[in-house]
């Protein structure tokens, strides 16, 4: 069900979601993932979705709009979400757009997975 | 530091050195490879480096799917014209589509706003305001000015 840019990995409660394409620019390819993305939202109950960016080098606005998208779903069904590996070049994208403020940035994967599994919903 | 976003009725201010120049019909599927022309001539010409380069396709591709999509709403007997320039120390890239224009206050959401925080969509100018030095609207939003002083050149 995973569009090719994504691989999903689901364990012990927490849905870990690593994007594989560099460039996040063209509207078909960033339509087909916020489509995946969603679809996990629905697949997995009250999600706790980590979300592995580290391989993005280029976004657009649009993937910004997708991601804040996959934000209210996974709020919706009170679940949760961090983003991780975000390039420190890439940052400011999110922090001028003020998502750092309502959503969960961290360096490292591993982290906030391990964190979830200790404090599952 | 941010800059504003300006906004004007009148026709573009005349490039005085145009450097390289394309005119595409208005299809998505064109826009890539006119934006990987037009960065290679940029890291060529040292306008920018590398480092800045995922800011410069961000502005790029606000701007291209802009004017393709909402400025010549998506007709591709309708053409897109890019032109990049120098201005002094600056490169200045001017993009025109045969659109009606629009009206920032009207058709693009504040960022700022907390109402909008939750929105998924109109984050673009304000991403461009933020790295640009420069941010005009002419023609009533039908032609945009880019610009933002040479890094190495």
């Amino acid at each position: 069900m995973a569009s090719e840019h994504l691989i999903v990995q689901a364990y012990e409660g927490v849905v870990l979601v690593k994007i594989t394409k560099e460039r996040l620019l063209e509207a078909p390819v960033i339509a087909a993932i916020g489509e995946d993305l969603l679809k996990l939202v629905d697949r997995y109950p009250k999600i706790s979705l980590v979300l592995d960016v580290a391989d993005v080098g280029y976004l657009s606005s649009a993937f910004i709009g997708k991601l804040m998208a996959l934000f209210k779903a996974v709020t919706l069904v009170k679940g949760r979400m961090a983003v991780t590996g975000v390039k420190p070049s890439l940052m400011p994208l999110f922090t001028v757009t003020r998502l750092d403020k309502i959503m969960t940035f961290a360096p490292d994967a591993a982290e906030v997975i391990n964190l979830y599994k200790r404090k599952p919903l | 530091m941010t800059i504003p976003l300006t906004w004007t009725q009148d026709p573009p201010r005349s490039m005085a050195q145009v450097v390289w120049s394309r005119e595409i019909p208005s299809s998505l599927e064109l826009k890539q490879d006119t934006m990987d022309a037009l960065i290679q001539e940029m890291l060529d010409r040292r306008f920018i480096d590398s480092e800045e380069q995922h800011w410069l396709c961000l502005c790029l591709d606000e701007a291209l799917v802009n004017a393709i999509l909402h400025g010549n709403e998506g007709d591709e007997t309708a053409k897109v014209q890019v032109q990049l320039g120098v201005e002094g120390d600056r490169w200045v890239l001017c993009i025109d589509d045969q659109g009606q224009g629009f009206v920032p206050d009207q058709d693009v959401p504040d960022p700022e706003d907390s109402d909008s925080l939750l929105l998924e969509h109109g984050r673009g100018i304000r991403l461009m305001r933020e790295w640009l030095d420069e941010l005009t609207y002419y023609r009533g939003g039908a032609s945009l000015v880019m610009a933002r002083r040479r890094t190495l050149g």
